[in-house]
Formats: C-alpha cells, structure tokens, sequence
C-alpha cells in the first residue's frame, strides 16, 4: 500500500514525467543531441525494470548523505540496504531514517557485501577517488558526489578505471538532469540566443561555510570543506557544476586558463580561498568569466550563457532576447523611442551617462513555468534533478546499462575547477595540459 | 462661484482634436504592427496603449495651440 502511494508521487513518477515533458517519444532520441545521458532512463526502461530494485549502500551519511536517503525513499526501485560513515553521530543520523539497513564504519567491508548493487558516495572530496576505484574494482556500480576527485591524476584514474569496467558510474552532476537546464540549453543550440559569445558565471554568498564542531580534535573532520587536503575551496565545491554548464552550451573546452584566488575576509585558519575570479579561454576567443566570493551575497547564483542575441538566465530558467520580438509592435516601438530620447551616450562630454542595464522582458524556458519576483521565485526551483539523477542510477544498477557522458562530462568540469586552482595558485597562465586531454574533449 | 461657460463650438473644436489624436495613435499602432511584422489582432489588443498615446498627443499639442494663440492675439495688436 505504501509502495503503491510512493510510486503515485516519488521519484519514479517524477522521472516519467520529467522525460516524458522533455519530449520523448517512446524509444525515441529526441533530445539525443542535447542529453544522450537520459537514454538510459527513458520511461520504457522504467516499465521493463518491473518491480526490481537496486540495493543500495550510502557510503558518507553527512548532509547530503541523508538528502540523499530522502530521495531514495522515494524511489520505488531503491532500496536502501547498508550505510558506512566514519563519524558516529552522522551514522546514528541516517540509521534513524532507515533502520532497516545495517551499518559499518569500513567501507571495505561494505564492498565485500555481495548482496550490494551499487555505492553511493557522499565523503568529503579527498575520498571520492580511493572509493570510486575500490568500488569499481569491487563490481559495485557507484553513483558519486562531485567532484570528481580531489587532484588531475585521480581524475585519470577515475576515467581510466571507468574505460575498462562494465559497470555504471555517475557523478552527480544534477544540472544534467534539471528540467529548465536541459529545455535552456535546447533553446542554446537551437540558436535563440544566437551565437554564444560568453558566458558568466558567479556565485555569491554571505556565510563562513563553516560547521559547529564539538571538540576541536574534529575540526578539520567536520570543517572539512575549508582545508587543502580534503577539498578543492570554492572551484570544486561551487564553481564544478557551473564549469559543467558552460561547457555542455560551447560544446568545447576551454584551453587557456587565469585567475586569482585570495582569503579577503574569513581569516579564520582556513585554507582554502574565499574569492576567487577565473577566466578561461576558449580557442575561438569566447571566455566564461567566473566569480566567488562568500563574504557578500548581493548577486547570488547565477550561470548566464550570453548569445549574440540573448541571453540564457539557465539558473532561473529564463531567457532575454536583445531585440524582443515578442512584444507588441507598439511596445517595441514605444521601448525604441524611449531608448533614442533617454539612453544616447554622447561618447564624452559633460552629458555622458552611464550605461546601465536596461530593462529585459523575461521568457520562461519551460512553458506554463510560474514566475515571481523576475523568476527569484520560480515554481520547481528546487527540484534540481538530483533525485532524478539518482533515481536513473538506481535504473542502471539494475540494467547494467551506463550513462553516456556523465563520467566525461564530470571529468571535463573537474580537471577545469583543479586547473583553476593551479593557476591561481601558481598565478600565470596554464594552457590546458596533453596528459589531462581525454577524446571528449574538443577545443 | 463663477460658472465657466464653454461654448458649443469651442467642445466640438476639442472633440474633433481628440478624435485626430485618437486615429493618429490607431495609425501609430497599425505602423508598428507593419514594422514589427506583428499580427493585426494587435490593434484591438493594445487599445490601451493607443488611449494613452492619443492622450500624449492631445497634451502635447495645448502648448503648440497655446503658442499658436498667443501668435495671432499678437499679430491683431500690431495690425491695430
Ligand atoms: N551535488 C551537490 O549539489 C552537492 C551538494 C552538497 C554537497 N555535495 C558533495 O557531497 C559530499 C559530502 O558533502 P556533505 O556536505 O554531506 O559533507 P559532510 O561533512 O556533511 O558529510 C561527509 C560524511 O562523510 C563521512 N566520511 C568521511 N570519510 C569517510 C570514509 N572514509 N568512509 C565513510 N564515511 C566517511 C564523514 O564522517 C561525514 O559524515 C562532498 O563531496 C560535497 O562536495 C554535493
């Protein structure tokens, strides 16, 4: 009764839905060109997985260990089997919300566990690498937290190991899977927005990213997130998913990479920055201007691919045209009246006036999409394909199959975020290293 | 108090002006629908905007009529 509750309104209903609304048509390759990684999820799939279930094991049972465990319980075709973590109140935490499953602190032991499908590791980023190989050697097929891993060469051992198993191997990479990132960048390379010429990106915050510790031995456990030997600072914490983003709208890589990092206000002891400003540079020219800074949260989130004739706003899911054609004829003529009379620029002058932002009609990527406060408030919003992600993993351990990309396009985004750290730490340019370059990479 | 007394042909005169301006704005619209390749349900649908238009039109030509009054009163003067 209960199972048939959830798959009335879980994740599995989501999922068909989510796919469904994307256009597929059955067995169809619609979306193909834009997301070849939803092929093995399609709701056909889905229906032919019947009433299996991955058994699963949560290997980091911390804050997004447990979101997870949420998701999961959603998940018709999920079952939560073991939990591993190092740290005792958050294994307490998470065997509270599933008691059913067994618990460890090895998480060796776990992978000896034959009755185990599948590993779903949320540890800090220094140990996403080690279990992602053990787990792969293992036979488990691994749905990983981002990043990928913690230096250039665990990421190729990563990607290696993956060329040469049968098993799946995710990252989460959520955008991927997000409804108004995957409609955005349909419109992106149907050509709305034109030529992509650039692309911004920044994230804003006002917090010290730290964590109440409850005796100071465990500081560098818990505060993890601010010292070098667990963590890559804000590019591997923040920066990876919007790398990814920028990435999959170039449909390239970047080759040339400068940036400048520094501690300005959280001198705390931490060590890792809490600003930073990279820009990467593509062979043609195009740039992503990326930004950081956890002292100020004015400007917020945001990852704005800019065309040629419009802009992309992917993180609300609207989009702005330069010449909007979509308004009345009169009001585009009143709007280019208003601009004549009010907005010249004489090019010196006592009359110069500044050049700001004028006003832009937003159009919502999905449509029916119900938006708020210039799309701050957007219905959906926090649905942000991380369920969706994790339910398709749960598929693949079941089927077996892979999903095209997702490791390549976690790798793309990784080495960018490491390579971005390098050249704010050794503070010259880097040009995009041979023995990191993998076929997927275009430049 | 004083009562303001407007002479018949003094409110026609007004009514034709506002009327002008009203069939000014409509031929603005029509204009924009053709430069904008936008369909002709627009000159229905953006009657507010023509409304507002026509009541810009008609504010903006008191000062001209003004002046224009002003030039005439100033012209019988002279000739006197
Ligand atoms: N995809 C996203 O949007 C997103 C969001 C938040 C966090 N994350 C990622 O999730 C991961 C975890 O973040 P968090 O906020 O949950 O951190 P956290 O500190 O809350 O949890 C990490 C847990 O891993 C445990 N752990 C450490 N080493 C272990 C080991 N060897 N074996 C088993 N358990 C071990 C810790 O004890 C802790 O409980 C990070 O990599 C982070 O970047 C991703």
């Amino acid at each position: 009764m209960k199972r048939e509750r959830q798959e009335e309104s879980g994740v599995d209903l989501n999922l068909r839905r989510f796919i469904k609304n994307l256009g597929y048509i059955a067995g169809g390759a619609a979306l193909a060109a834009t997301v070849p990684w939803l092929s093995a999820c399609t709701p056909e799939k889905l229906q032919e997985i019947g009433r299996r279930r991955a058994r699963v094991a949560l290997i980091g049972t911390g804050s997004r260990g447990q979101y997870h465990i949420h998701n999961l319980k959603l998940i018709p075709h999920a079952q939560i089997v073991a939990l591993c973590d190092t740290y005792a109140p958050n294994l307490e935490a998470a065997h509270a919300l599933c008691p059913e499953a067994r618990v460890c602190t090895d998480y060796r032991r776990l992978l000896e566990d034959k009755e185990i499908d599948g590993v779903i590791i949320s540890t800090p980023l220094n140990m996403h690498a080690p279990i992602t190989l053990d787990a792969l050697a293992a036979g488990k097929h691994v749905f990983c937290e981002k990043a990928m891993a913690l230096t250039l060469d665990e990421c190729k051992a990563v990607y290696e190991a993956y060329q040469r198993t049968d098993r799946a191997l995710y990252f989460c990479m959520q955008r991927m899977y997000d409804e108004k990132y995957i409609r955005g960048m349909q419109l992106i390379h149907s050509g709305l927005i034109g030529e992509v010429v650039g692309m911004r990106c920044h994230w804003f915050r006002n917090a010290d990213w730290r964590r109440p510790v409850p005796s100071p031995e465990l500081e560098r456990t818990i505060n993890w997130r601010l010292y070098r030997e667990f963590s890559g600072g804000l590019m591997t914490e923040l920066a990876c998913h919007q790398l990814e983003v920028c990435n999959w709208a170039a449909k390239k890589m970047p080759q040339t990479i400068v940036g400048m990092g520094d501690i300005v206000y959280w001198r705390d002891g931490r060590e890792v920055w809490d600003s930073v400003n990279v820009t990467y540079r593509y062979s043609d020219g195009r740039k992503i201007a990326y930004e950081s800074l956890i002292s100020n949260k004015y400007n917020g989130m945001e990852d704005q691919i800019l065309g040629n004739l419009g802009t992309m706003d992917m993180t609300r899911g609207l989009y702005y045209l330069e010449e909007d054609r979509s308004q009345s004829g009169v009001r585009q003529l009143i709007g280019q009246v208003r601009d004549r009379v009010f907005a010249s620029i004489p090019a010196a002058g006592p009359s110069w006036r500044p050049e700001l932002r004028s006003e832009y009609m937003p159009h919502p990527v999905i449509e029916g999409a119900v938006h708020v406060n210039g799309g701050q408030n957007m219905i959906g919003v926090d649905e942000d394909g991380s369920d969706v992600i994790l339910s398709a993993f749960c598929q693949s351990c079941i089927t077996g199959e892979k999903a095209e990309n997702v490791v390549e396009e976690a790798y793309c985004s990784t080495v960018l975020c490491l390579l971005g750290n390098r050249a704010m730490e050794e503070r010259r340019f880097i040009e995009f290293p041979d023995e990191y370059k993998i076929p997927y990479m275009k430049f | 108090m004083k009562d303001i007394i407007i002479p018949a042909a003094a409110l026609c005169r007004e009514l034709r002006i506002a009327v002008g301006c009203f069939l000014a704005a409509v031929a603005v619209n029509a204009g924009a629908v053709v430069a904008y390749e936008r369909p002709w349900t627009e000159l229905f649908s953006q009657i507010g905007y023509v409304i507002v238009i026509a009541a810009v039109l008609y504010l903006l030509l008191w000062p001209l009529r003004l002046l224009g009054r002003g030039a005439c009163l100033l012209g019988r003067r002279i000739r006197k």
